[in-house]
């Protein structure tokens, strides 16, 4: 069981992260860490390129299953490792798009920006991911009935009522949830920011 | 009550964001300014929106648990080596009778190096392993009852182990002062290793040898060859028996040829190749005409000579081809005897140091040593008659025809004359060359035994002999005739019928 790294802590170090790479890459079964800290930034990465949740969740288990597997031919450059998946992912992403053009004759079930004017999906920063890989962990560390309001509203679509039912609560009471949990977040959001623009 | 009325406008402002699928990026809902709070509230809503599912989260953890796992099992099993570290494919495996005082043994003999013991509580070593040089040998008790003897149950061993080392003579040294018995004193080997043989004290049998020369293979099957011949013939003792019994027709002892050298001075030429050769004299009694009937023994062949002052005969010298070990000490030994010189002793071009000598009788002997491994060259018998005939060719047909004679070589000279040949007949060698200068046709005699002298009689004749003796049986075990051969040489054509004591 690894112990949760607090989402609000900055990421590991560039030391920490490369004795976590290295001890994965003489014992596989030491991935473990290297998993937990950059499950949300690749799922956030593959989840805003591709259109549905499934498709996300595919990817997202192809990327960690491809780094595993090449785990030992990763060598140390001075690049994050976080890049290394996500170039992985783009590859997985761009595979599966290939694939899919030629199996089912359809284009590409990418995001396709119906918005001209904004700029294009395909390119999100890398500012962007890590903001979201930021909210999805800091989730976990809402109060227990905000999570379990967040995550059954957003991660599971759920309705008002369905959650309502599932929490044995008035649905008045569950979009009160829904609305201090999102003030929640959005101040350790804030916060994050400020902390991160003085420091 | 704002809450709520904020709660609510919030919730209907992330209902319409949950509604809108496929298009994650275009504009949020239009809002009051003062409403940017929930503007904001909005936004995070939106990002939420791919809030991974717990669930899927922690599956592809285990999912990965599990393959990291099994990439770890298969890194650990392709580790394990098919062949352990520091053993080689085969491992001897010895069956010993006291196999605890053996590893002290082999501790003690060859500096063995004890690697695993499992003794049984009855103090038998159920298996144990030592090391000695880079290699592991593997040895046990006997356990009769369970089919496991050892060579003293058995009675001796038909397995023996080879052992290289860096210093034989030392091992040897250390084995047998350790107990071992000397089977084969240490000594150079023709394949070009150093090694001698001992067994130990369980009855195991250890080669052991120090590679000293790089010998090719063909080099090694040539040596082999000189060796079996010297190991059977000269410096070796009389008693040496040969490999293979005589072949059919030939007496014991000897092979197919035997030179018969019929001279006036016979007991001087015996007494002469004694001195001069080493010679052994097996056989003297009284020949069919009442002179000297002799046999002796020069390395690995036979000489008979017969004759004496007292009797009327065609005398018989022959030129006789000689492999001897030490060319210079022979030559010098032999001009001792009374020998004349023909030619020193010098180097040929065609690898052998060779010396010519002529003896009281008229003998000529070309004294040679090879200077390729061996003494003598392969398929030669201490013993090669030398014919210098006119025509050599046509000898070499007549040879072919009557006795069935095989050509090895021929060397042309550039007149086309043969400068040198070699035949076989039966399982001896015949040499010749074209007569020259001191080299003159000699009137020779040959006493060759073949399976059936009748019918080789006969051929003869056909090949154009002409008749001296038709067949007859003799006292002394051989049927025999005999026939001159159109090139002056006496051939005696006998077949052994009987052994009789001389």
């Amino acid at each position: 069981m690894v112990v949760r790294r607090s989402a609000s802590r900055e990421p590991v170090t560039e030391a920490e992260e490369r004795l976590l790479v290295e001890a994965a890459q003489r014992d596989p079964a030491k991935f473990g860490p290297l998993y937990e800290n950059n499950f949300e930034r690749v799922y956030a990465f593959v989840a805003r390129r591709v259109q549905d949740r499934l498709a996300a969740e595919d990817l997202t288990s192809d990327v960690f299953h491809r780094a595993l597997a090449s785990l030992p031919r990763f060598e140390w450059r001075g690049v994050p490792f976080a890049a290394w998946l996500l170039r992985i992912a783009s590859n997985a992403i761009a595979d599966r798009s290939k694939r899919a053009s030629r199996e089912q004759d359809v284009p590409s079930f990418e995001n396709s920006d119906s918005n001209p004017g904004s700029s294009s999906p395909l390119e999100v920063s890398a500012d962007e991911i890590e903001e979201r890989a930021r909210l999805f962990r800091l989730v976990d560390e809402l109060p227990a009935d905000q999570r379990r309001v967040i995550v059954m509203r957003f991660a599971e679509e759920k309705s008002i009522r369905e959650v309502a039912q599932g929490l044995g609560r008035t649905e008045g009471a569950v979009k009160q949830l829904q609305f201090r949990a999102l003030e929640n977040l959005r101040a350790r959001m804030s916060r994050m920011n400020v902390s991160k623009k003085n420091g | 009550m704002a809450k709520r009325s904020l709660s609510r406008q919030l919730d209907e402002l992330v209902e319409t964001i949950l509604a809108r699928r496929g298009s994650r990026t275009g504009p949020e809902p239009g809002l009051e300014p003062e409403q940017s709070e929930l503007a904001e509230l909005a936004d995070l809503a939106s990002r939420l929106r791919d809030l991974p599912r717990q669930n899927f989260k922690t599956s592809l953890k285990n999912d990965l648990e599990r393959r990291a796992l099994m990439a770890a099992t298969a890194r650990a099993t392709s580790r394990v080596r098919p062949v352990p570290e520091g053993y080689h494919t085969v491992t001897p495996y010895l069956c010993i009778r006291g196999a605890a005082q053996a590893l002290e043994f082999y501790k003690k003999a060859f500096g063995a190096t004890e690697l695993m013991r499992i003794a049984q509580p009855d103090g038998k070593i159920g298996h144990a392993e030592i090391q000695i040089g880079d290699s592991h040998i593997m040895l046990a008790d006997e356990f009769p009852e369970h089919g496991y003897r050892s060579p003293q149950s058995i009675g001796g061993s038909p397995v023996g182990i080879h052992l290289f080392v860096e210093d034989v003579d030392a091992m040897a040294k250390q084995a047998i002062a350790a107990g071992a018995k000397v089977l084969r004193p240490v000594a150079d080997q023709f394949y070009g290793d150093r090694l001698g043989m001992v067994a130990d004290p369980f009855g195991h049998i250890w080669s052991i040898a120090t590679h000293k020369e790089d010998v090719s293979p063909e080099e090694i099957q040539r040596r082999a060859a000189a060796h079996l011949q010297q190991e059977h013939g000269a410096g070796v003792s009389l008693k040496q028996v040969p490999p293979l019994g005589p072949a059919p027709g030939v007496r014991e002892g000897f092979s197919s040829i035997t030179p018969y050298l019929a001279v006036r001075p016979a007991a001087e030429l015996i007494d002469f190749v004694k001195h001069a050769f080493g010679a052994v004299e097996t056989l003297r009694t009284t020949g069919s005409l009442g002179g000297t009937h002799a046999e002796v023994q020069i390395g690995n062949s036979m000489l008979m000579i017969g004759g004496g002052p007292e009797i009327a005969f065609e005398e018989t010298p022959a030129a006789i081809h000689l492999y001897v070990n030490d060319v210079d000490a022979v030559y010098r030994q032999a001009l001792r005897a009374g020998a004349t010189s023909i030619a020193e002793p010098v180097d040929h071009e065609y690898g052998e140091r060779g010396a010519s000598l002529k003896d009281l009788a008229g003998n000529h002997w070309y004294i040679a040593t090879s200077l390729a491994g061996s003494p003598v060259p392969q398929g030669f018998r201490s013993v090669t008659p030398y014919f210098h005939p006119r025509g050599a060719d046509k000898l070499i047909d007549f040879l072919k025809e009557a006795f069935g004679a095989d050509e090895v070589a021929r060397y042309a000279g550039p007149d086309g004359s043969i400068v040198h040949a070699q035949v076989k007949i039966g399982d001896s060698m015949l040499e010749m060359g074209e007569a020259r200068g001191p080299y003159q046709p000699m009137p020779s005699a040959m006493y060759l035994y073949v399976a059936d002298a009748d019918s080789t009689y006969k051929r003869a004749l056909e090949a154009g002999a002409t008749l001296v003796q038709p067949p007859a049986d003799q006292p002394y075990g051989d049927r025999n005739a005999s026939v001159k051969d159109p090139f002056g040489t006496t051939w005696y054509i006998a077949t052994h019928i009987k052994d009789v004591a001389p």
